[in-house]
């Protein structure tokens, strides 16, 4: 029904949001759900559940945590789709939706979990190189995950939002509703805290005996 | 050398700066070999965040998910259907001349009862003249009041024109006073110049 393929879908979703205008489909298809037809929301699901996976386990770090909120996330817009309003970026009024799904979620669930062990179950793309890079990979993919996991909630959703979403600083402002000013502090204490659990941690030990 | 730049980093790497901030961080590090290896840093933990976060859900993740949730939304009962009637302008401005409207309608019947003729009155006496309030409104009075007795000014006009009257037919004097429940309606006979017999008073 749609000209997006299977890949395009499962697009990392790094470009901008775009802007609500009337040749935007997602605008055409909220029309057609809040006229009463339902079945148009597999349609939009198709074109944005790629999207709120990856956010969703970007923010929450746990990736069955992050289907349960993906799942909540899409009921909510569903239900409340008659507070949206029409030609406001309708992926902005989704992604804060999911923002405070996973914001629940995390609330109930308690601090992150420490991320999987560094030589736990290779990943798909680690698993056809060879074992010792693959395990390079792994370690590296792991420290990121636990650098990220250490981040405060508002940071880490900050970091999420504007280095992996690809949204301006503005936008993220707007989702968050807070100003840019506390958006680009926060991103800049992120990206810091960041680099520097990484080079401590793959910098050899100094002064330590021969 | 300009001074060090390694603060500004954080948010140059992603082109948070503005125009001029970052080319003072550029200038810099094009002379200043710690700052140029902090951000070279910097950028490296970054590309490593990229790769270490990409999505791990594929399509048939994806497809499980927009199956359980449509599943649940069948289940539910339908959404009651918005109808929109029209923007939130065009409302507000039906309802403005709507109201302009009304208004109109109102002060066209208010009028077409004051041209009406009541029941004829008997004419008044001197003390009642003499009771005839001052047009001009006073500064106290209420906008009703006072865009009452704008309307009735025109009143008193018959009274001047009284001598073009047809002879024999009586003249219809109308004040209105600043209270609208309270108007002096003073019917005149006009009599031929040629009876001596009659008196101003009589005349009124």
């Amino acid at each position: 029904m749609f000209p997006g393929s299977e890949a395009a879908l499962m697009d990392e979703g790094i470009a901008s949001l775009p802007e609500a205008s009337a040749q935007d489909p997602l605008a055409q298809l909220v029309r057609r759900i809040r006229g009463g037809e339902a079945e148009a929301f597999e349609p939009l699901m198709a074109r944005t559940e790629a999207r709120i996976l990856a956010l969703a386990w970007r923010i929450l770090g746990d990736r069955h945590l992050a289907e349960d909120a993906a799942q909540e996330t899409f009921l909510r817009v569903f239900r409340s789709l008659h507070t949206y309003r029409l030609g406001e970026p309708f992926e902005a009024w989704m992604i804060r939706i999911a923002v405070n799904v996973c914001r629940d979620l995390a609330r109930k669930r308690g601090p992150l979990p420490v991320p999987l062990d560094l030589l736990d179950v290779l990943e798909g793309d680690a698993a056809s190189l060879g074992a010792e890079e693959a395990v390079l990979l792994q370690q590296r993919r792991a420290l990121v995950r636990q650098a990220l996991a250490g981040l405060p909630q508002a940071e880490r959703t900050a970091l999420v939002l504007r280095d992996l979403e690809g949204l301006s600083t503005e936008e993220v402002a707007r989702i968050l509703g807070v100003r840019p000013v506390t958006i680009r502090s926060q991103v800049a204490s992120a990206r810091t805290k960041l680099q520097a659990h990484c080079a401590r941690l793959t910098t050899p030990p100094q002064g330590g005996r021969p | 050398m300009t001074p060090h730049v390694l603060k500004h980093l954080p948010l140059w790497i992603e082109g948070d700066l503005a125009g001029t901030e970052s080319a003072a961080v550029e200038s810099h590090l094009a002379e200043c070999p710690a700052c140029l290896e902090a951000a070279e840093a910097l950028r490296a933990s970054q590309a490593r965040l990229r790769e270490a976060m990409a999505s791990p859900f594929d399509a048939s993740d994806a497809v499980r998910l927009r199956c359980s949730v449509m599943d649940q939304i069948r289940a539910e009962p339908a959404p009651r259907p918005i109808l929109h009637l029209a923007s939130r302008p065009a409302l507000l401005t039906a309802s403005a001349a709507a109201l302009l409207l009304a208004s109109l309608v109102w002060r066209f019947e208010r009028g077409r009862s004051v041209h009406s003729a009541p029941p004829p009155a008997p004419p008044p006496t001197s003390a009642a003249l003499s009771a005839e309030p001052d047009p001009k409104p006073a500064p106290t009075e209420s906008r009703s009041a006072l865009r009452y007795e704008t309307q009735a000014r025109i009143r008193p006009a018959s009274r001047h024109g009284t001598e073009s009257l047809p002879s024999g037919m009586p003249a219809r004097i109308e004040f209105q006073t600043a209270d609208p429940t309270i108007r002096i309606i003073w019917l005149a006979q006009a009599t031929p110049p040629s009876e001596p017999s009659s008196t101003p008073e009589e005349k009124s």
